[in-house]
């Protein structure tokens, strides 16, 4: 694997993160991130959505015209969601979550992240750069996503993946973790710890 | 090639458009028959949870088959009553009223363009002595719907709502929050009143302790004033229907009512209320 794509692959987990650095997507990682479950699930829907349609659009880049690009994008990220949505809603084991994640699911349309990387890379990259580009920010979405729910989740519910942890040892669930507002402030601190590991970052 | 000439850009966005079109289709179509069937077991776990059989976290621990072998299990009679209160026809097997058949419903007894026939509701009796009714209207972003479960001496055992898209934290805790749910545990509905559900602003009656009174009120959801009224009129509207169900259902009354001041006289309709206020 040549450097680049290597670049390409490990850029958005850490260093170009999406949601701490280019702070996109910060709206549904308030909302869904109460749960692990429901994190993890929403994190794969937004990796396979990201991916797939950065995988379309840069196949069809050529052809697609200039003054209506933006709107075959919208509807190609448009028809990947209501893709994910319709398979999520038809197996039993994610029929629940789906209800849980409810207009989340949907409204990954409105993500920053999906349009913003097939904007700046689909458009102008070869497919399997693009799909990777896709994926890796999906990915780093996915793992800030996950690291808040864990917090969330253990310190608001006392469980994991709705396993009990903390609660049998006496511990008093945290209605505040569970409100949207302890998310922010989670992610200032996940953002507060990067910036001082990765000092250029710094402003 | 150039892309920038009209007829290019208006040919390929159809093109575009109409193939995305056709794959939404065909998925949509292949997959609803297993759609269905999880909503089915949705609605079961839902009435089950106002029947009092478990919360609704305890209920979709099971699978979709135990969810219907448990209705069918504890369901005593289901059937379609008319705005009569008389009885139409039984349910056979397992058959629910979901959202979708309650929007139809809800348009049959408001009448008006939308109106198909004569409104056809569902009544379901459970072995626990339960009567589980289903209430359909309009949230504030859109259609919120749920069941109520009636306790043999008509106050309310247990509710549980759902709604399509209600603002998560706010309208949506009319599903989320069970604390809201719990309200209506032993309030009653004041069938034969116009209002016979009230979901009020400001906080509903209290007594000494704090303890919401047994009439027909409970408190609205803060910041939710919207889902909170339609909620109200959603309940109204639906209880309404099945007045004369329940109150013809009702056990003759031989209690002397309305103030003690007429002992003599039989009770006639609805005492329920009046007794509520004597005490």
């Amino acid at each position: 694997m040549d450097a680049k794509l290597k670049e390409t692959i490990l850029n958005p987990i850490f260093k170009g993160n999406p949601i701490t650095v280019l702070v996109l997507g910060i709206c549904s990682s308030l909302a869904v991130t109460v749960t692990l479950k429901g994190a993890l699930v929403m994190a794969l829907s937004v990796i396979v959505v990201c991916g797939i349609s950065s995988l379309i659009l840069s196949l069809l880049r050529k052809t697609i015209p200039g003054r209506v690009r933006i709107i075959v994008q919208l509807v190609v990220v448009a028809m990947m969601v209501i893709l994910v949505d319709q398979i999520l809603k038809s197996f039993e084991a994610t029929y629940a979550i789906d209800k849980q994640l409810s207009v989340y699911i949907g409204l990954i349309i409105t993500n920053c992240i999906v349009m913003g990387r097939i904007e700046a890379f689909a458009l102008g990259n070869k497919p399997w750069p693009s799909f990777l580009d896709g994926i890796a920010n999906g990915a780093g979405y996915g793992l800030i996503l996950i690291i808040v729910a864990f917090f969330r989740e253990l310190l608001g519910s006392g469980t994991l993946f709705g396993v009990d942890i903390l609660n049998r040892f006496g511990y008093v669930p945290n209605n505040l973790v569970i409100l949207p507002p302890f998310a922010l402030i989670l992610l200032g601190c996940i953002v507060w710890v990067q910036r001082s590991i990765q000092k250029d970052l710094q402003e | 090639m150039n892309t920038n000439n009209n007829v290019y850009t208006v040919v390929y966005t159809t093109v575009i458009v109409v193939v995305v079109a056709a794959i939404l289709a065909f998925v949509s179509q292949s997959l609803k028959a297993k759609q269905d069937a999880n909503e089915k077991a949705e609605t079961i776990s839902q009435m089950l949870t106002s029947a009092g059989y478990g919360t609704k976290a305890e209920l979709d621990r099971l699978d979709n088959s135990a969810k219907l072998d448990k209705y069918a299990e504890e369901v005593e009679e289901a059937f379609i009553i008319n705005l009569d209160g008389e009885k139409v026809r039984e349910l056979e097997g397992i058959t629910v009223y979901g959202p979708k058949d309650l929007k139809r419903q809800n348009y049959n007894i408001k009448g008006g363009a939308n109106k198909t026939g004569e409104p056809e509701i569902p009544v379901f009796i459970f072995k626990n002595g339960r009567t589980v009714v289903p209430i359909y209207g309009a949230g504030l972003w859109g259609p919120i719907w749920g069941y109520i479960s009636f306790n043999s001496d008509l106050t309310i055992g247990g509710a549980y709502f759902d709604h399509e898209s209600e603002t998560a934290g706010l309208g949506a805790k009319i599903k989320d929050d069970p604390s809201f749910q719990a309200e209506f545990v032993g309030e009653k509905a004041f069938f034969a009143e116009s209002n016979v559900f009230d979901i009020v602003k400001g906080g509903a009656p209290r007594d000494a302790e704090g303890k919401s009174v047994v009439d027909n009120k409970i408190d609205a959801i803060t910041g939710a004033t919207m889902t909170s009224q339609g909620l109200d009129a959603a309940i109204d509207t639906w209880l309404a229907a099945y007045a004369k169900y329940f109150l013809g259902s009702e056990p003759a009354c031989n209690k002397p009512c309305c103030g003690g001041e007429s002992q003599d006289e039989p009770c006639e309709g609805n005492c329920e209320h009046h007794n509520e206020v004597e005490e």
